[in-house]
């Protein structure tokens, strides 16, 4: 079974062309022209990446996105109108994985794909599990728990978690992060990481405004403690 | 001439010279009137009292003289004269004269007076005898062939008179003075509001397009501001609807741009299936597609400074780094000097200084020849990035307006137009201008021939983690 994506975008012409473009990459893609319809096409079936346009009339992508999140944990790209500003970040914390400003070319975005799609890698795939206090975390089956209850990360999430984790006490900077989890390189948007880091620890931490296990060192990045 | 100097005096020195003048009239004719009725009133009232005093004495060496009284004899008679202090007595009997006191003798008698009494007639005359004022009666005495004359001094009416001019003087000078001050204080106030429309008008050519001014207490300014005010708004209003106008342009041209690369990519994919007619003219929809994707992008981005929605998104920044990995993305061959600094932390949006390094660098690749290098340094507070080539250099004529839109340098070649957008420059320019810093042109440092582009940026306020994000 290939690859499905799922497109949402209201403009009709940059959805054909964009899906002529993806489908070159091999891959499967579905059309959706408004929110509903992308509801309606994801619940029909589930996609394996979906692109969302943040400007779309009706339910908006913010909506689209939060709705898809409360029932996936699909990577999910949104299109933005412009870099700097409040967009990026709203569009972040409504479950957004990753983002592209209009007009981007095709290739990046299958590049952004890509990195999305890797599996999530263990540094030492002979250790099954990897415990940090009461956190656990059993790479090979994307499973994190809690004090005994599993926790639901998105793809993105848990691949930034095992990350830190693989690299127990040592802070990684929000390039490496970026380089690692998103494939982006020094010039890649640290916001990507403050707002994952932000989601992730009001999943994993007793309590996300004081940290216990993914602590920030001022000035050099993030690291996991048990 | 005057007239000349005059209007090329300012309305406020102008204003000032009016009221001191003014001043100077007024005080003038107050001492000149003030004198002259003080004069006329002491002297006359002097000149007065001297003659009756006079008549008076007169009349008693009259009655004292008899047909042969000589002028060896007269001495008594003058002693028994009422004589005040300053008044001289002087007798003649026939031809010869007696005097009580040298400050007046026959010789201080003017001869027009002398001849007056001989004629018969008594008269009084001014006179000033070794520099002191007199005043000199003559009363003819017919029956003896005698003539009394006594001379009154007026030193101290002429003292009082001297006293009144300084004072007059004084108080002139202070009036002229006084009205001079007020000319300045009247006219400062005067033009206080100008100082104020002064002031609005700089700053609204200084890009502050809000600016206006509050309304006047005064009702006679109030059409002033009134029309200062709307001419503001409407200048406001008019590069507020170009500026939104062309942001709004680039953006609806981004839909379009979107399926233009989309289906270029998409034919890029099936290049190898076409024939060479075909590919050629792929390859120039290509390169044009590429182009106009950058000159909407850069458009979108300086109309954004232009609206005034641009707001710099700040984070700590190792520019040592930041220049190496800048370099790194960068297909030209860069040469990175950055002495001996290990790290150099600033504030700054990564991806407006990434397109400002890209765009200097990529720059000096194009139009400056020869090796390519970015300096990084520290100058106090502020931290420098220049970039210099071995190319020709850039004019001084052009380096003001290289930074302009769409400028366009002659001897610098196509330099100016970054990637070929026409806003290269002028973007870089705005991305360092919202960093507080500075750009400019100039020669390399070292004397070898080619241009060096410096930015200049304040270290700044290094933010928080998570503050910025």
């Amino acid at each position: 079974m290939g690859t499905r994506i799922l497109t949402v975008e209201d403009d009709e012409r940059i959805r054909t062309s964009v899906r002529l473009a993806l489908e070159d990459e091999g891959w499967t893609v579905e059309e959706a022209a408004s929110g509903d319809d992308a509801l309606n096409a994801f619940t029909r079936e589930a996609a394996d990446v979906v692109l969302i346009d943040i400007m779309l009339p009706g339910i908006d992508g913010f909506d689209v996105c939060r709705a898809i999140r409360r029932v996936s944990d699909v990577p999910i790209v949104m299109v933005t109108a412009r870099a700097d500003t409040h967009d990026v970040v709203a569009g972040l914390e409504a479950g957004a994985d990753d983002y592209l400003t209009k007009p981007f070319a095709p290739k990046e975005l299958s590049a952004r794909i890509r990195a999305l799609l890797r599996r999530a890698r263990s540094a030492d795939p002979g250790a099954p599990q990897m415990v940090f206090g009461d956190l656990e975390i059993i790479p090979e089956e994307g499973v994190v728990r809690l004090a005994g209850t599993d926790v639901h990360l998105t793809k993105t999430e848990f691949r930034l978690l095992v990350e830190l984790a693989t690299n127990p006490g040592r802070v990684l900077s929000r390039e490496v992060l970026l380089e690692r989890v998103w494939g982006y390189g020094y010039f890649g948007d640290g916001r990507l990481v403050d707002v994952h880091i932000r989601r992730l620890r009001t999943k994993i931490e007793p309590d996300p405004a004081n940290p216990r296990y993914v602590v920030t060192i001022r000035g050099l990045g993030y690291k996991l403690q048990s | 001439m005057i007239r000349r100097l005059w209007s090329r005096l300012g309305l406020r020195a102008r204003i000032t010279g009016l009221y001191a003048l003014g001043g100077l009239l007024l005080s003038l004719t107050i001492a000149l009137s003030t004198l002259t009725l003080a004069r006329q009133n002491l002297v006359e009232d002097r000149e007065e009292r001297a003659f009756s005093v006079a008549v008076r004495n007169a009349q008693r060496v009259e009655n004292g003289l008899g047909a042969e009284t000589e002028i060896e004899d007269v001495g008594v008679l003058l002693d028994n004269l009422t004589i005040t202090e300053g008044s001289f007595p002087l007798l003649q009997v026939g031809d010869a004269t007696r005097a009580l006191d040298q400050a007046f003798d026959a010789d201080a008698v003017p001869s027009s007076l002398r001849e007056l009494v001989e004629a018969g007639n008594a008269g009084r005359m001014r006179v000033r005898v070794n520099g002191r004022p007199l005043i000199v009666t003559g009363i003819p005495i017919p029956d003896t062939a005698a003539a009394y004359y006594e001379a009154a001094a007026t030193d101290d009416v002429e003292d009082v008179l001297n006293t009144l001019g300084i004072i007059v003087l004084g108080v002139g000078a202070a009036a002229i003075l006084l009205s001079a001050a007020l000319g300045s204080w009247a006219s400062r106030r005067a033009l206080t509001p100008l100082g104020e429309v002064r002031l609005a008008a700089e700053s609204l050519a200084a890009g502050e397009l809000d600016t206006r001014l509050d309304p006047p207490a005064d009702a006679d300014l109030a059409s002033l501001t009134a029309s200062f005010n709307g001419m503001a708004r409407s200048l406001e209003d008019r590069i507020e609807r170009d500026a939104r106008f062309a942001s709004e342009v680039s953006h609806e041209l981004r839909s379009p741009l979107m399926t233009l690369n989309a289906s270029v990519e998409v034919l890029n994919n099936n290049r190898d299936s076409m024939t060479e007619r075909n590919q050629t003219a792929l390859d120039l929809l290509t390169d044009d597609v590429t182009r106009f994707t950058a000159l909407v992008e850069d458009l979108l981005e300086i109309s954004r400074y232009d609206v005034g929605t641009a707001s710099l998104r700040a984070e700590p920044i190792d520019l040592v780094e930041f220049v190496r990995q800048s370099v790194d993305h960068s297909p030209y061959d860069v040469v990175i000097d950055v002495g001996a600094l290990q790290y150099l932390v600033v504030a700054g949006d990564k991806r407006r200084l990434a397109h400002v390094v890209a765009n200097l660098v990529d720059n000096a690749a194009k139009y400056g020849a020869g090796e390519t290098r970015v300096v990084v340094g520290r100058e106090g507070d502020f931290a420098i990035i220049a970039v210099e080539d071995e190319g020709p250099g850039v004019p001084e004529a052009e380096r003001g307006v290289i930074f302009d839109r769409f400028s366009r340098g002659s001897a610098g070649g196509r330099r100016g137009h970054g990637t070929g957008s026409g806003l290269g420059l002028a973007l870089v320019a705005e991305h360092v201008g919202l960093h507080g810093g500075e750009i400019w042109v100039d020669e390399r440092l070292d004397g070898r021939e080619g241009a060096r582009f410096t930015v200049r940026i304040p270290i700044g306020d290094i933010p928080d983690d998570e503050e910025w994000a």
